[in-house]
């Protein structure tokens, strides 16, 4: 990238047509519409790219999150709840000087909020020396009574610490929101850096660019030591509420990049006082839990008894020191607004420092003074619940109507312990590009921090978001919003952290056959079922649409009546072309298959199998490369244009199966051979086989000949054609096509070759009894795969005298669907028997 | 007084129930008048994992867990408890009662710093001002915190129908209120509304109560089960016990096992289980008074 002349800013065109404004300050330029130096290199250099090209990058940016699945789910969203994470192209830039300030103070506070947590949970002396009144902690629902006592893991109270930041317009840095429970936001941070340093990468990389990776080296160095036992090699869990949850997407992010297992309560229990991991293979240990479930959801027994996303037990887990939970059951308590109205007290009384970096002004409404200004200072200030609760939302008091006023005055003055009133900010703007050029947005900067020995390591820089637009204060993702990557600038290049921590000693090498939950194991299994289902469904689609396209209005295709109630069949989507009414779908063809492909509602659609694969692949997302998860990603689009007019279905169709093909290459490829591949291929094989099955019975019994063109149909949906042609080099015959596409075992697509492939499987998982005898999937499978291998050919397709089907293939076959359902079945009750939810005993007097 | 009291929870579940985690506020703890000789639980089947400890009010609370498949949970709570009668205050000598809210405000000594978090709303118990206009009528301005509290508990004795069909323990307190009908618990709950609404400190006693009885002595109400009344902050005094289901200040024939904010805070037994899916209970509770000489032999 070059850049010509450095200090012509006047000259950018950004520059001059970026408006100002008085009454908040801008982080690009200052209020004389100069730009600040620190973003003359940056802002230069896009300039220079041109419209066109930003325009393609901020494409290539927008392409790259879709494909990963950033997603940030919005809950009262109609739209299936995900919603793309957008990223604006200009990073949020600031100064290593001014970071060092930042930085000194998110270091005092985070230590300052560690005493207070570590007081309120302990000794409580803060209250009995008055330094805080009771209600401020004992009205919180944050404060966990049962936490109390409870000693944290290691040294620290709060490991985890965010704040979010705004800058008021005399230039000073604000505290606005502190996080301390389970923060989110670091995940996302860092896929920011990552797409925007492939979309810029030679801007990314001249501008030297404080680098993110040791803060995560840190977390995962700080969360290893929590460990109580076992500290080589902790197992750690990230605990997900799960893909509901609105930031899910970084859930699963983070274990994988972090190298933790995702999990849900429901894979933990808690027996002889700790934390087990419940896997296929057995029980294992869990060591420590970063969670991402708000603390009175993690245990049913002793906080909220209604949870289902939680451990029963796990508080008493912690109590007795045997699994460390990140951050501690009870930090909630910190998220108090009125806690920052006694903040500076509190840092000289703890500290003996000042609090460098001042919250937002807050009065408390407990004491009478503060309430008194509050209530006659509605108009300047927001008001706010102590904890975020329904009835009672942050409301700016500028804003109220004669009436609200009145009735939030009686409210506070009801419970004034509840409220606090804080100062309206004017938050700071930052440029994003906006028609070609740049306009200025409010921003939220979210900061993030861990512990490390007696301090903290502050992420250098963090996620910035913006707000829709400049007269919209609130910056919330829930509410949309665009995010902005922050570049702390460096004097110099930094050097290059690799996240793997240099080992102190040899490790030792390990060929684990992976820890996978019950929960994991059904989802994977259903993701191989789905993918199969999908692609063989779509190959049956494809066929049918070609031969109605390519119609010879001349002469009759006898094979493609038979082929559509194959579709019915297979799909199960009756009554289709089989049941009442089949004549009028017949008429109207092209009407009903194109329902079978797109109607999301119709259970067997298209469609809706895509929906189940989206959703089983959504809860396995750290279980599959990012390559494999590319593949699949966004298959549940490819449909969703409606009306569904032909030419988009056989296209959508072609690309399906082009990208399922990719999928099952990926997985066999890259995964290793653990349990998670076993149940993923036994999904895929089982389903496969059921598809080559059913569509021999729906073709194959009947006796009637319906000709050349549906043997090749047949050949042309199991993807065999190819395969025939070469060894027969013939027009198709039946039992040359019946034993290709069932009884060979050489053969990848044949029945027989998959009941060889589970057969493998089965015996490869691990078994729950050490009994003598074979399973019941062991069972099922042999006899499947035995049946096949002792079948006459020849007495499969003899049709007796007298009849109009071939009995012993529909014996066989019917035989054989009945095996692969009760194996499936099997495979359920085995290995994902789905936990039991707790429920609560009720003690009624 | 020497009491032996037996407290027997037994559930039985229609399915195995494969592993169990259990809370219980079955153990009395001691008094200045209340001594506890004896206390201890048997659990069958047997626990995996049995922990003691003081929760944050300072009762005595049991964790424990059974790991194997089972089809019926027996807990018994066996205590023994010396009590000594508690003499009544002079309840006209107590401060009047708004001076003790503002005194609940202002005053930073320990009692009061500490009475504070029970003027709060509680999980059970969430204030408003028709609880407020109910209690108004027992406190007329300037009248002694204590003979009002004790008129207020006679109101609810009077007015309110002891009534075990009506309510559960999710029955609201408004709901109580409303239909003036339920158990010591919901009497307690309704009381302590009532007492947090006008900004003074109440809290929520469980425990047991002999009911056998005695000479010139009616027989109280509150058989085969455990009970619960209420406790008030009076300066000096500290906190003072009242039970609206008798109409009486507790003495030496209610036993104390446990005190918090309001029942959440002190169920006796509570549990999550795996499994199970339906469960019966049983509960029986019977306190015997103990001549003195017998226990001495």
């Amino acid at each position: 990238m070059s850049v010509d002349s450095p200090q012509s800013t006047n000259l950018l065109r950004f520059i001059t047509e970026y408006p100002t404004s008085t009454s908040s300050y801008d982080e690009m330029c200052s209020a004389t519409e100069a730009l600040r130096p620190h973003w003359d290199y940056v802002i230069r250099a896009l300039e220079t790219l041109g419209a066109q090209e930003l325009a393609r990058r901020t494409h290539e940016a927008k392409r790259l999150l879709r494909e990963n699945g950033v997603t940030y789910n919005v809950y009262d969203d109609p739209q299936g709840m995900a919603r793309f994470w957008e990223l604006d192209l200009v990073p949020m830039l600031v100064t290593s000087q001014e970071w060092s300030t930042i930085e000194r103070g998110l270091l005092q506070r985070a230590e300052l909020l560690n005493l207070i947590l570590a007081d309120l949970y302990g000794p409580r002396t803060l209250i009995a020396r008055g330094l805080l009144p009771p209600e401020v902690v004992h009205a919180h629902p944050g404060f966990l009574l049962p936490c109390v006592g409870v000693r944290p893991a290691g040294t620290c109270s709060l490991p985890l610490y965010t704040a979010d930041l705004a800058r008021a317009p005399d230039g000073s840095v604000w505290v606005i929101g502190d996080r301390t429970q389970a923060p989110s936001g670091a995940g996302y941070a860092l896929e920011n850096r990552i797409v925007l340093s492939r979309v810029l990468p030679s801007l990314y990389r001249d501008s030297h660019v404080h680098r993110l990776a040791l803060f995560f080296r840190t977390l995962r160095t700080t969360l290893s030591a929590l460990a109580p036992q076992r500290r080589d090699n902790p197992r750690i869990v990230l605990l997900t509420p799960g893909p509901g949850n609105e930031t899910y997407f970084e859930h699963a992010y983070l274990a994988n990049y972090l190298g933790f297992l995702l999990v849900q309560g429901s894979d933990l229990a808690v027996r002889d006082g700790r934390v087990w991991l419940s896997t296929v293979g057995g029980l294992q240990p869990v060591d420590v839990i970063l969670r991402r479930v708000d603390d009175t959801f993690c245990d049913p027994l002793e906080l909220r008894a209604d949870s289902l996303l939680g451990i029963p037990g796990l508080l008493q887990a912690a109590r007795l020191g045997q699994v460390a939970v990140v951050n501690p059951l009870g930090s909630s308590v910190l998220e108090n607004p009125a806690l920052m109205a006694f903040l500076p007290n509190l840092a000289r009384q703890l500290l003996g420092q000042d609090l460098r970096l001042p919250s937002v002004a807050t009065w408390w409404c407990g004491s009478e003074e503060e309430r008194a200004y509050v209530l006659t200072h509605l108009d300047s200030l927001v008001i706010k619940p102590i904890f975020p609760h329904p009835s009672t939302a942050t409301v700016f008091g500028a804003r109220l109507s004669l009436a609200e006023r009145q009735r939030l005055t009686e409210q506070i003055r009801a419970q004034p312990h509840l409220f606090v009133g804080q100062e309206h900010v004017a938050l700071s703007t930052a440029p994003v590009l906006s028609d070609g050029g740049l306009a200025p947005r409010p921003l939220v900067l979210r900061t993030f921090l861990v512990a490390r020995d007696d301090s903290y390591v502050v992420m250098p820089g963090g996620l910035t978001r913006v707000s829709p637009s400049l007269d919209n204060w609130i910056v919330s993702n829930q509410r949309g919003g665009v995010s902005k990557d922050t570049w702390v600038l460096a004097s110099e290049p930094e050097r290059d952290v690799s996240l793997l921590p240099a080992a102190a000693r040899a490790v030792d090498v390990i060929r684990s056959r992976g820890e996978v939950p019950g929960r994991v194991a059904d989802n994977l299994f259903w993701l191989g079922r789905y993918a199969e289902r999908a692609e063989g469904t779509a190959r049956l689609l494809r066929t049918v649409l070609m031969r109605l396209v390519e119609a010879d209005a001349t002469r009759e295709d006898t094979s493609l009546p038979v082929l559509l109630r194959v579709v019915t069949h297979l799909t199960t989507t009756y009554p289709g072309f089989v049941g009442e009414g089949a004549e009028a779908r017949f008429a109207a063809l092209e009407d009903e298959v194109l329902d079978v492909i797109g109607n999301r509602q119709r259970p067997g659609s298209l469609q809706f199998t895509l929906t189940g694969l989206t959703l089983a692949a959504r809860s396995v997302r750290d279980r599959l490369s990012d390559d494999s998860w590319r593949a699949i990603n966004g298959l549940a689009q490819v449909f969703v244009e409606q009306p569904l007019q032909l030419s988009v279905a056989i296209n959508g169709l072609e690309q399906l199966i082009f990208r399922l093909a990719a999928f099952t290459g990926l997985t066999t490829e890259r995964m290793s051979r653990g349990y998670g591949w076993h149940f993923l291929d036994m999904g895929r094989r089982l389903e496969r086989a059921l598809f080559g099955s059913g569509l021999l019975s729906a073709v194959c019994i009947s006796a009637e000949d319906s000709g050349t063109a549906l043997w090749e149909a047949l050949l042309a949906i199991s993807d065999n054609l190819v395969t025939y042609r070469r060894r027969y080099r013939s027009s198709p015959q039946e039992a040359p096509v019946l034993d290709l596409l069932l009884l060979d075992e050489g053969a990848p697509r044949a029945v027989g070759y998959q009941l060889m492939r589970l057969q493998e499987h089965v015996t490869a998982l691990p078994k729950k009894t050490v009994l003598s005898h074979r399973s019941s999937e062991e069972r099922a499978v042999l006899e499947a795969l035995t049946m096949l291998r002792l079948a006459d050919l020849d007495r499969l397709l003899l049709v007796p005298p007298g009849k109009e089907e071939r009995e012993a293939l529909d014996q066989l076959l019917s035989r054989l669907g009945y095996l692969l359902h009760s194996l499936s079945d099997a495979i359920t009750l085995s290995y994902f028997r789905q936990t039991e939810l707790p429920q609560q005993l009720v003690d009624i007097q | 007084m020497l009491y032996r009291v037996k407290h027997v929870t037994h559930y039985r579940y229609s399915e195995p129930v494969s592993l169990c985690h259990n809370e219980a506020h079955l153990l009395p703890r001691s008094l200045s008048h209340q001594r506890c000789l004896d206390a201890h639980l048997h659990i069958a089947p047997r626990p995996a994992v049995y922990h003691e400890r003081k929760d944050f009010f300072g009762n005595r609370v049991v964790y424990f867990s059974i790991e194997e498949s089972h089809a019926t949970l027996e807990v018994t709570a066996s205590s023994e408890m010396q009590l000594s009668p508690i003499p009544v205050p002079e309840l006209g000598a107590t401060p009047p009662w708004e001076h003790v809210q503002t005194l609940l405000r202002h005053e930073e000594n320990r009692g009061a710093l500490e009475a504070r978090q029970f003027v709060l709303d509680s999980p059970f118990v969430e204030t408003d001002g028709s609880f407020a206009e109910y209690a108004r009528a027992s406190f007329a301005p300037g009248l002694p915190l204590l003979a009002a509290v004790h008129d207020l508990m006679r109101r609810i004795f009077t007015e309110f129908t002891y009534d075990p069909e009506f309510t559960t323990i999710a029955t609201p307190v408004s709901e109580v209120f409303a239909h003036k009908r339920g158990v010591c618990q919901d009497f307690a709950h309704f009381a302590i509304a009532c007492l947090r609404s006008l900004g003074l400190a109440a809290r929520y006693v469980s425990g047991y109560l002999e009911t056998m009885p005695r000479d010139g002595q009616s027989q109280l109400i509150g058989a085969a089960a455990s009970h619960a009344w209420v406790s008030v902050y009076c300066p000096q005094l500290g906190w003072v016990d009242f039970d609206p289901t008798n109409d009486l200040m507790p003495s030496d024939r209610h036993i104390v096992v446990a005190w918090g904010r309001d029942y959440s805070d002190v169920t006796p037994l509570k549990g999550t289980i795996l499994g199970g899916v339906e469960h019966k209970l049983k509960v029986a509770v019977a306190v015997n008074r103990v001549e003195e000489n017998e226990s001495g032999a």
